[in-house]
């Protein structure tokens, strides 16, 4: 028998929907960007891509520093507090679990319950995503909105050159953790719980 | 009262009296501006009667003749130029020697100790944006004050009586290539000059840049500075010429996607635009700064490439163990 448990309260399911649609924006765009030519403009023309790329820029910033404020004065916030004593075993059976136990009918290791929403390997991404690579995106895509504050050489380096590519490979982390984030949803109890849960807010253990 | 501290309250006077300071300067024609000029009608009678144009008339008051001179060019001040210039306000004697108002003038007058920018502009908040105090340091690090003891000034580049900034001037980038280069060469085209500042007299210009391969279309495109200055990113336009053999060689520094070229023109475009349009019209919606291509790196989007792929056929993998042992999972179930 599952049980349910409110994991996601309206402020996290709106900020959620805010950055999702946010990020596919920044996605589509960044690859218009990296990828358009005069002829081809992929899905966007290039031009209109760098418009949109920094309105939804600029608008990622703004709901991730309410995200920050919610974790900092909500209760959510402890879901992204890494407990360092055991992790690599807790990472390692997870991991198992995916590539391994799940096929075999085992019981997920860390179950969703009252008190945890992640499993150690989702709390690992998410803390990485939130708390690392999104504010290095923030950092390196405002720089290149006020380039002047950038290094004029690093090392050997134009200092716009590796703060461009510093933000490409930040880019290309955010859409593999998409995708794996994606996927991993539909481990649910079903496929599709996982997606109800964020619209309802009630998470089902499994 | 110190030089600076003089100048600071001399200028801020003159503004305040001047009706010109009432009135935004980039806004009136030539002619209005000569209108409102302080002592305009004065200059008009005295300098410029005879330093306005090449031919200027004397008289003697002894016997009445009246004669005309040839005026020589470096003493002409062209009017019209004058004032459209930021200068176009001052009278002739607040910045040149009391001498010059008896005529003929005294050879002492001659030997005056001219005003150099910082005298009036520096440490002034008023021309902060301008950063004339970093131009002063990097000007003293160029080999233009070391090789010259000092004796090469400000003036030697940008003609007080006649200074427009490039950069507030509507025209074409070649243009103000075209422009900028031209004051190069002034000195650096013309033997007689470069015998003057150096004994070793003129290097020619042109021999000296026949290592470059298309050297005329280098020489349309590309500044001067652009090859013979260390770029700071503070400093709009750099002023610290180096020596000849210390000058960009290599065609990758400029020809490059991690050139130094490429970040100075990503920078100096995205401020341009920023300070023209505003943030939201300048780099929001309107940011010409970008480059289609430019931060297109093909190892870092390959390797992209590849761990995408490889996260996505991993997955698609999963999908498929899922699918194969679901019927399974639902009968042990």
């Amino acid at each position: 028998m599952s049980k349910n448990f409110y994991h996601y309260p309206v402020w996290v399911r709106l900020w959620h929907v805010m950055n999702a649609i946010l990020c596919l924006f920044l996605i589509v765009t960044g690859f218009s960007m990296l990828y358009s030519n005069p002829d081809n403009g992929l899905v966007v023309g290039f031009k209109r891509a760098v418009s949109i790329h920094n309105v939804s820029g600029i608008l990622l910033t703004v709901s991730y520093t309410l995200f920050l404020f919610g974790n900092l004065f909500t209760s959510n916030g402890r879901h992204y507090l890494l407990a360092m004593k055991g992790a690599g075993k807790r990472l390692w059976q997870q991991g198992y679990y995916y590539v391994y136990g799940y096929f075999k009918g085992q019981k997920a290791p860390y179950p969703v319950d009252g008190e945890h929403k992640f499993n150690p390997l989702q709390q690992v991404s998410y803390v990485g995503v939130m708390y690392l690579i999104l504010p290095m995106l923030f950092v390196t895509g405002w720089a290149m909105m006020f380039p002047e504050f950038i290094l004029k050489k690093f090392l050997r380096f134009s200092g716009i050159f590796l703060t461009d590519q510093f933000h490409v490979i930040l880019g290309f982390l955010v859409v593999i953790f998409l995708f794996i984030h994606l996927y991993v949803s539909t481990m649910g109890k079903s496929p599709l719980s996982n997606f109800r849960s964020i619209i309802t807010g009630w998470q089902e253990s499994h | 009262m110190d030089l600076n501290k003089f100048s600071f309250y001399f200028l801020f006077s003159v503004l305040l009296i001047s009706p010109a300071g009432a009135f935004p300067l980039q806004e009136k024609p030539g002619e209005e501006k000569k209108q409102l000029s302080l002592y305009a009608a004065d200059n008009e009678k005295n300098c410029l009667i005879c330093h306005g144009k090449l031919v200027y008339t004397i008289t003697d008051t002894v016997s009445g003749v009246t004669m005309k001179r040839m005026m020589s060019e470096q003493n002409v001040i062209n009017p019209e130029i004058f004032y459209k210039s930021v200068h176009w306000s001052f009278n002739c004697l607040d910045c040149h020697a009391e001498g010059f108002k008896s005529f003929p003038h005294p050879l002492e007058a001659r030997f005056e100790s001219g005003w150099n920018c910082l005298d009036c502009h520096g440490n002034d908040p008023n021309y902060a944006q301008y950063k004339f105090e970093e131009i002063d340091a990097e000007y003293r690090r160029s080999i233009h004050y070391t090789a010259t003891e000092g004796l090469f000034t400000c003036w030697d580049c940008h003609d007080a009586h006649y200074y427009n900034p490039l950069a507030r001037q509507d025209s074409s980038s070649r243009d103000q290539i075209f422009k900028l280069n031209e004051m190069c060469l002034r000195c650096h085209g013309n033997p007689d000059i470069m015998g003057m500042i150096s004994d070793k007299g003129l290097d020619k210009v042109l021999p000296k840049h026949e290592w470059l391969p298309n050297v005329e279309r280098h020489l349309q495109a590309v500044r001067c500075l652009d090859c013979h200055t260390r770029m700071t990113d503070s400093v709009l336009v750099a002023q610290e010429i180096v020596p000849a053999d210390s000058a960009v060689k290599n065609c990758t520094d400029c020809h490059n996607k991690n050139s130094i070229l490429m970040g100075t023109l990503y920078k100096y475009a995205s401020k341009e635009n920023r300070d023209e349009k505003g943030f939201v019209n300048g780099v929001i919606f309107n940011n010409d700064s970008y480059v289609i291509g430019a931060n297109h790196s093909k190892f870092i989007t390959l390797t992209g490439k590849i761990i995408i792929g490889m996260t996505l056929a991993f997955a698609l993998m999963h999908i498929i163990f899922r699918m194969i042992i679901r019927p399974i999972k639902r009968y042990n179930e």
